[in-house]
């Protein structure tokens, strides 16, 4: 291998995707660690420019500008396959998972703790349905105006992926990438162990209610802990059902162990929106997950 | 805190995922989540680069000449496959060069030369091609060349071959108008590999050919004639080595070049590039140089006179060219580079030159001809965009 | 091409099958994408700084009986 076996374990921490990052890496000196974590962060962030909603020229800024208008949108291959990637999930999520729903964020505001009226999520919903959404290889429309795509869905999962590839392919073969929780396993310890991951206690903040000893792979989260509001003791939270309009309530939190990060993160996502059906998809998966139900039971694969 | 029993040495993929979990991961695996192993790729930035060189050289008793040359070089990426190459020097050179051997001449010469270049590479999955131009002008010269280079990588990208041709054309109008609208043409070929021997060593075997015909004599220079034809083939040896270590890399090249001026030539180089904390790099080097004379070169007398053969007549093959004699030549010097932040970049490069015939290994060195010493200082900016 | 002399052309061919005979025969083991890391990084490779080349064989080719080895199309000029 490239790096050398008594190499040192170097830690980075940073900002980015409105998350607290980190990247623990293995590298023969300090400098080279420090070149290592760059290049891993340039990456992160450049995923976050390409595919963020908030700049005008990302590629989904382009494409929802676009909405309703004449012409497609030509996308790069990466927006490509990304975009097929959400169609596959799209599909195998029986329409839960879409890439349209976050124009439903307008009806929600944490802020203000109000619930929307039927009359105001009525014209979002209209807004919302990938299969309406229309492809031609590389380009793509959105027939209506007001639609939009929103990758953050998957965008944090797919940059810790996108990251530790680039770790790896400079030659680290120990560490980490944590993108907000999104924790993608380079390699154990340097003494072989397992990294122990914590999984946040969904009702006590800053809280670890487990760990899971990760080795390699992706360890994510979804919960009903990180955007919400309380009323009428009823929990909102930021996971809304594209159906509905209205957040999901199941399950206050899932966790899931998959090959890649981004695996991970859609499976706890379908299964927070597959409310009660979500465990016998997490089941139908047969990879490794943690879910804790609206009265705090722990749930594992049947054994 | 409760520590979960759940999967305490889990597997991230299980041996046999259920239908659903394999089309998952198989919707992930269609993205580019693959670490990349690429041929030479098209550069992600392009890059602008400003340097400044500084050359004197000199000899017991007398500075013969000095160079300040300026110059400029862009290599920008165009659309997802091409790149442009470009640089531009202006190099400024006053002082005397010998009349003969180490002898100074008694003009001075001032001369403005200005020189570019242009290449333009398509990248294709498994290789490069290259198509460039170059032109260069002085008051008593005038340059012109094309070139083609390809290379092409094997199916693991662990062995590279490259080739390249290159024609030149050059014009030759020497002020003291020794001779008139002279010419000389220049075919170059070449051949390479590159082989990755291991994660952390690369090798590469060049061996270049150059076929010449045309005036190559010394118009400034008495006497000077040397022959219309000229071959050179050099065959050249480069290895460079990552140490884990301390993450520096050994950078050793060894070159053997012969020609039909019967001119043998050894070059051993050797660098070290050590980064450092906060940016800086520190790059020492050496290298070492040693030929044999051409077989039409005159050794100079005790006295610094050129002792020509004794039938010699005029139009006879000969020069007094100290760089045609038999020496040995050493230079050692220091690059220090300064990467400023993501984007800027500087650095600074002394390194002093010797030559002295004494120091000619496989042989005896050419006698009588003061050593010569050289001093060159580069200053460069560079500016990632 | 006669001229280049037998003896060249034989330590070529020596040269070229050692490094043919290295990478083939697994005397070195084939290197995987994912160990590239380190081949990637600028000193590495045999480009390095393409200014600071063309100045030093500018300068040595004009200081020196030889040249050529690493490319195509040194440029004339009448330095040399």
């Amino acid at each position: 291998m490239s790096i050398a076996a008594p190499a040192t374990l170097f830690h980075t921490p940073f900002e980015a995707m409105a998350s607290r990052c980190e990247v623990k890496l293995n590298a023969p000196t300090a400098a080279a660690a420090q070149r290592y974590a760059d290049l891993a962060i340039a990456e992160v962030k450049r995923i976050e420019h390409a595919y963020s909603r908030y700049r005008p020229d990302s590629v989904v800024s382009r494409i929802n500008a676009a909405a309703g208008g004449k012409s497609a949108v030509l996308c790069d291959a990466e927006t490509v396959s990304l975009l097929d990637y959400a169609g596959s999930l799209f599909a195998m999520s029986d329409g839960l998972f879409d890439i349209t729903s976050g124009v439903l964020r307008q009806a929600w505001n944490f802020k203000q703790a109000k619930v929307p009226s039927p009359s105001r999520l009525k014209p979002l919903l209209d807004l919302v349905g990938w299969a309406r959404v229309e492809r031609d290889g590389a380009r793509i429309r959105l027939p209506q105006a007001g639609m939009e795509l929103d990758f953050g869905g998957f965008g944090k999962e797919y940059a810790a992926d996108r990251a530790a590839a680039v770790l790896m392919d400079v030659g680290v073969t120990q560490g980490y990438v944590n993108l907000g929780g999104d924790m993608r396993v380079i390699g154990p310890q340097p003494d072989g162990s397992p990294w122990a991951v914590g999984i946040q206690d969904p009702r006590r903040a800053g809280q670890v209610i487990a760990t899971i000893p990760v080795s390699s792979g992706a360890l994510a989260t979804s919960g009903d802990y990180e955007r919400f509001f309380e009323h009428k003791g009823r929990r909102y939270c930021h996971i809304l059902n594209p159906h509905t309009g209205y957040p999901v309530a199941h399950w206050q939190s899932v966790s899931v162990l998959a090959p890649l990060s981004i695996t991970a993160g859609s499976c706890t996502t379908i299964a927070m929106l597959k409310a009660a059906d979500g465990a016998a998809f997490l089941a139908q998966t047969g990879l490794m997950y943690l879910t804790i139900d609206a009265h705090g039971q722990f749930g594992q694969p049947p054994a | 805190m409760t520590s979960t029993p759940l999967c305490p040495t889990a597997p991230a993929t299980p041996a046999a995922l259920p239908p659903l979990g394999m089309a998952l991961l198989t919707a992930a695996l269609c993205l580019p989540l693959a670490p990349l192993a690429q041929a030479e790729s098209q550069p992600e930035r392009g890059s602008i680069t400003l340097k400044y060189l500084d050359y004197k050289d000199s000899q017991p008793g007398w500075n013969r000449i000095w160079v300040h040359a300026p110059s400029v070089a862009v290599l920008a990426p165009v659309g997802e496959n091409w790149s442009v190459a470009g640089s531009l020097v202006s190099d400024v050179l006053s002082g005397a060069s010998p009349a003969y051997h180490a002898e100074p001449n008694p003009f001075k010469i001032h001369e403005h030369r200005k020189a570019g270049d242009f290449t333009v590479t398509r990248y294709l999955p498994r290789g490069t091609f290259a198509l460039g131009a170059s032109y260069s002008t002085e008051s008593d010269y005038v340059s012109r060349g094309i070139t083609a280079q390809g290379s092409f990588a094997s199916e693991d990208k662990n062995t590279t071959f490259s080739g390249g041709l290159g024609l030149t054309s050059d014009q030759i109008n020497p002020n003291n108008k020794v001779v008139v609208n002279e010419r000389k043409n220049i075919t170059d070929l070449m051949v390479g590999v590159t082989q990755v021997l291991s994660p952390n060593d690369i090798a590469q075997l060049n061996l270049t050919y150059v076929h010449g015909t045309g005036y190559y004599s010394d118009p400034y220079k008495l006497l000077d004639n040397r022959p219309r034809n000229r071959n050179q083939t050099a065959m050249l040896l480069r290895w460079n080595h990552h140490l884990d270590s301390t993450d520096g890399t050994t950078r050793l090249s060894y070159r053997y070049y012969t020609d039909t001026y019967h001119v043998k030539a050894h070059t051993l180089t050797a660098e070290y590039v050590q980064p450092l904390a906060s940016g800086w790099t520190l790059t020492p080097m050496l290298r070492f140089h040693t030929q044999g004379a051409a077989s039409f070169y005159v050794e100079a007398d005790g006295s610094g006179y050129p002792v020509l053969p004794p039938d010699y007549a005029p139009g006879r093959i000969v020069s007094e060219d100290q760089r045609l004699s038999a020496f040995g030549a050493f230079t050692y010097g220091l690059k220090v580079a300064k990467q400023l932040d993501k984007d800027w970049s500087m650095d600074v490069k002394v390194e002093q030159y010797q030559q002295n015939g004494a120091w000619r290994v496989f042989g005896t060195g050419s006698k009588n001809i003061a050593p010569f010493d050289a001093r060159m200082i580069q200053l460069g900016v560079s500016r990632l965009f | 091409m006669r001229f280049i002399t037998k003896t060249t052309l034989s330590r070529a061919v020596l040269a070229v099958s050692a490094l043919m005979v290295l990478a083939g025969c697994g005397l070195v083991k084939p290197v995987q994408p994912w160990e590239k890391g380190t081949l990637a990084r600028p000193e590495m490779t045999f480009e390095g700084d393409k200014l600071d080349a063309k100045f030093t064989e500018h300068i040595y080719g004009s200081k020196e009986g030889a040249s050529g080895g690493a490319g195509v199309g040194g440029g004339g000029c009448g330095c040399n």
